[in-house]
């Protein structure tokens, strides 16, 4: 294999590639390589682990056919050091040489590693709008569940065919968050996905790093009981589908909310931030932040017996019996920045039931937390 | 070893003084034996040993005498008199230990006020701010081992360094070594300068690091990896890749001496557990798991009197065979409540082979958050039937503690628990169920 390029356009194509070994370590030795096929003047580049496939194509200028496993991180170093101009690469079964000004590399084959490939079997494709896509990946898939261990389901995002569209969900037990997509109709209707989010986040941010160059990017979806295949652009990705069963969701949604605060999202969003400073540790559920709902406006405090107290008063209008509900400070703020709208709706119950944010005209989206109980 | 740059294993190194060296790690030798041997002189230079007197019980201080018949913590009473047949097994006096303890504790305050006592004989020191006083680290390390034995009449070995974890490694090395023919005194003190920090640690079996367990180690040895030195040639990238980022960058870290702990004074209990020796071994997940559900009841009540709440979660198993495993698991917010503890612990059991029989079941928390006075839950959407979703027993498991408070430890307990209580009345005729 031989081919000339621009060093920028291939150390995209090996970063994007190669996220997917730096996203799940000790996935098995395929995982850390990516393999670079050449015919023509097309070049794949593909990163892979039993999960997740990603293949990134880009247009080299080729002289010769053939294919070359490489260590991802250090090819993706290597590039990344030279200056912007031509790299030059020439590999055999081997090593692969990879040139640059008068900088040379030699770079063994790893031995005994192979790039995993999903086989997905052929399905009916479906364009989508891509930047509608991620604007509703970016509302929902904070909400789902980090680790695998306590329950794998939750670590993924349903996709669910409704009227006219679809609606994402996810949900790591102690919030939730759904969004429906009007007109994109990327499921049979009464059927349903569950994808990892972690695949869904690849997507998020493919879709973002594209969106900035077209706005509108078109993204091409089709999926079998086993894999889905997202496709943006130059780049394929392919990823397992989770089993479920989802939580039934919807029996949780409240029919009605007896007390309504409505509220600046940016005002909300800088209060929590603030008082979220006393936190000791970021990840510290133990540490709630105290909202209390009044008639013109609420407090929010955080009270640690180490560090010391957070207060701060946030104008707003407040409909109901006035009362005092704790949250975890990151549950609220990520419901509170998934919202568009300027004006944020925090529709509570209770201190023990769970509370919802949606924005002000916005019906397509839901985040439901619960609160934390202080006793 | 007398090649240049020189271990300083089991040798003091007289240093110019190094500030950087600030970090002493003292280690009493056999320190219930020796407290024993003051008040019964008769005992010294003898094989002794302090333990317990049931027929499951094992070895929790041994004489320097008795080690060399091969007999060590841990070990059963009987292997112990088995290896050594003119063995005398005195009972443990915890108090008393206790009482000799402080009295340590306050002589290392008379050196320096930053000190964390890690266990009942063995603390940290910061020395950093003691200099002018009284002198390099290795002047201080000397005349505090010497109070020590003048005070106290009680041998310690201590370790300076730069880091603790020097600092613990060179006080092992500093203790009597114990050889087949007999024991000779360790170097007493050993100050790991520096420079020769590396090769210090270099030196070291892996397996004998704090932090590094059996399991570890074995996964290390298996690519060839059995020192610390060899664990240094081994890329950052690939521990990470084979042990998770979180031990990963810890045993690469280590690997290059790289430790960032500080000797803190007012040392919060990093770890609350409870376990219990089986009159006879038990082979019964269903049965283990009941035992589980006990203990985790006890060392929940702990965690509330104490008000903190613990992120994670441990069993300890010790087989028939006496190989003793630990299977932990991390939660990404902290509990304190017996249901929540017990759903782990059993969880944890289900995943061993219990064939081989079990003399021990232990259960632990540690990654200990202070609930504030106050307990934080957050709730779960799902009620406590869902996948994941916590369970909301605080409010019971709390007035069952009021209950226990009041009523005595027997008054209240959980079904699961009270069916292994009759099952076990039921064996032993005589004794009610309650």
């Amino acid at each position: 294999m031989k081919f000339r390029t621009e060093r920028d356009g291939l150390l995209e194509a090996l970063v994007t590639a190669g996220r997917v070994s730096a996203a799940r370590v000790g996935a098995g030795l395929g995982a850390q390589n990516v393999r670079l096929t050449l015919r023509g003047d097309q070049l794949e580049v593909v990163g892979s682990d039993p999960d997740l496939v990603i293949e990134v194509a880009c247009v080299v200028n080729g002289e010769q056919d053939g294919a070359v496993l490489m260590p991802s991180r250090l090819a993706t170093d290597i590039i990344r050091s030279f200056d912007p101009g031509i790299v030059s690469v020439e590999a055999n079964d081997q090593e692969a040489r990879v040139i640059s000004g008068r900088a040379e590399f030699v770079v063994r084959t790893p031995i005994g590693a192979e790039i995993t490939r999903l086989a997905v079997a052929e399905s009916k494709k479906i364009t989508l709008p891509a930047a509608l896509f991620a604007e509703g990946l970016q509302q929902v898939v904070r909400a789902a569940l980090n680790d695998d261990t306590r329950a794998p389901q939750l670590t993924g995002v349903l996709m669910i065919a409704v009227d006219n569209g679809i609606r994402l969900v996810a949900t790591d037990s102690y919030r939730l968050a759904f969004r429906d997509l009007k007109g994109v109709n990327a499921l049979e209707p009464g059927s349903e996905v569950l994808v990892p989010a972690r695949a869904l986040a690849e997507i998020q941010r493919l879709i973002g790093a594209e969106g900035e160059k077209e706005h509108d990017a078109k993204l091409v979806f089709c999926h079998t009981e086993l894999d889905a295949v997202f496709e943006v652009h130059d780049v394929c990705l392919t990823t397992r589908l989770l089993k479920g069963p989802f939580p039934d969701y919807q029996r949780l949604l409240p029919p009605s909310y007896p007390n309504m605060f409505r509220v600046g999202r940016e005002e909300l969003a800088a209060a929590i931030r603030r008082v979220r400073l006393m936190m000791r540790d970021a990840k510290e559920a133990a540490t709630p932040v105290r909202v209390s709902f009044e008639a013109d406006g609420a407090g929010l405090t955080v009270l640690t017996a180490e560090s010391g107290r957070a207060d701060e008063r946030v104008d707003g209008q407040f409909s109901g019996e006035e009362l005092v509900v704790a949250f975890n400070p990151n549950y609220l703020l990520d419901g509170v920045e998934a919202i568009r709208a300027e004006i944020v709706i925090l529709e509570v119950i209770d201190s023990s039931k769970p509370a919802t944010i949606r924005g002000e005209g916005e019906d397509d989206y839901r985040y439901l937390l619960m609160p934390v109980r202080v006793s | 070893m007398e090649d240049s740059p020189q271990p300083v294993v089991g040798r003091v190194r007289p240093g110019p003084a190094v500030d950087a060296t600030d970090v002493l790690h003292l280690d009493m030798d056999s320190f219930f034996v020796a407290v024993e041997v003051i008040a019964d002189p008769s005992l010294a230079h003898r094989p002794v040993v302090v333990g317990g007197t049931g027929p499951r019980s094992v070895v929790s201080s041994a004489s320097y005498e008795a080690r060399v018949y091969g007999v060590a913590s841990g070990m059963p009473i009987g292997e112990a008199r088995r290896r050594c047949p003119g063995l005398v097994v005195v009972p443990g006096r915890h108090a008393e230990y206790e009482k000799t303890s402080e009295r340590l504790v306050g002589i290392c305050r008379e050196v320096t006020p930053v000190v964390e006592p890690i266990s009942i004989d063995e603390a940290f020191l910061d020395v950093s701010g003691a200099h002018q006083l009284f002198g390099d680290s290795l002047t201080i390390a000397t005349n505090l081992r010497q109070r020590v034995q003048d005070e106290l009449g009680l041998a310690c070995a201590i370790g300076v360094g730069r880091t603790k974890l020097v600092a613990k490694l060179g006080s092992k090395a500093a203790k009597p070594r114990v050889q087949p023919d007999g024991f000779r005194p360790g170097a007493g003190v050993i100050v790991v300068l520096p420079a020769d920090e590396l090769s210090f640690l270099h030196a070291h079996a892996v397996r004998a690091v704090p932090g590094i367990g059996p399991a570890t180690a074995e996964r290390l040895r298996r690519i060839g990896v059995t020192s610390v030195g060899d664990l240094a040639l081994v890329g950052r990238s690939r521990l990470v890749a084979m042990f998770g980022v979180a031990h990963g960058s810890t045993l690469a870290d280590l690997a290059a001496g790289r430790d960032d702990r500080r000797v803190v004074t007012d040392r919060v209990v990093r770890s609350i557990g409870h376990e219990q020796t089986f009159d006879r071994d038990d082979h019964d997940l269903g049965s283990l798991q009941s035992k589980a559900r006990e203990l985790a009841v006890s060392v929940a009540a702990r965690c509330r009197a104490r008000r903190v709440a613990a992120r994670t979660i441990s069993v300890k198993v010790r087989f028939a065979d006496f190989e003793t495993i630990d299977r932990s698991r991390s939660l990404d917010r902290p509990v304190a409540t017996a249901a929540e503890i017990a759903e782990v612990a059993v969880d944890l059991l289900a995943s061993l082979d219990l064939a081989r029989g079990v003399r021990l079941l232990g259960v632990s928390v540690s990654h200990l958050a202070e609930s504030d006075g106050e307990q934080a839950v957050q709730l779960g959407l799902f009620g406590p039937a869902a996948p994941g979703a916590p369970v909301r027993g605080g409010d019971v498991e709390t007035a069952a503690d009021e209950i226990r408070r009041r009523f005595g430890p027997d008054a209240i307990t959980s079904v699961a628990a009270a069916g292994r209580r009759a099952a076990r009345a039921r064996r032993r005729p005589g004794r009610e169920a309650r």
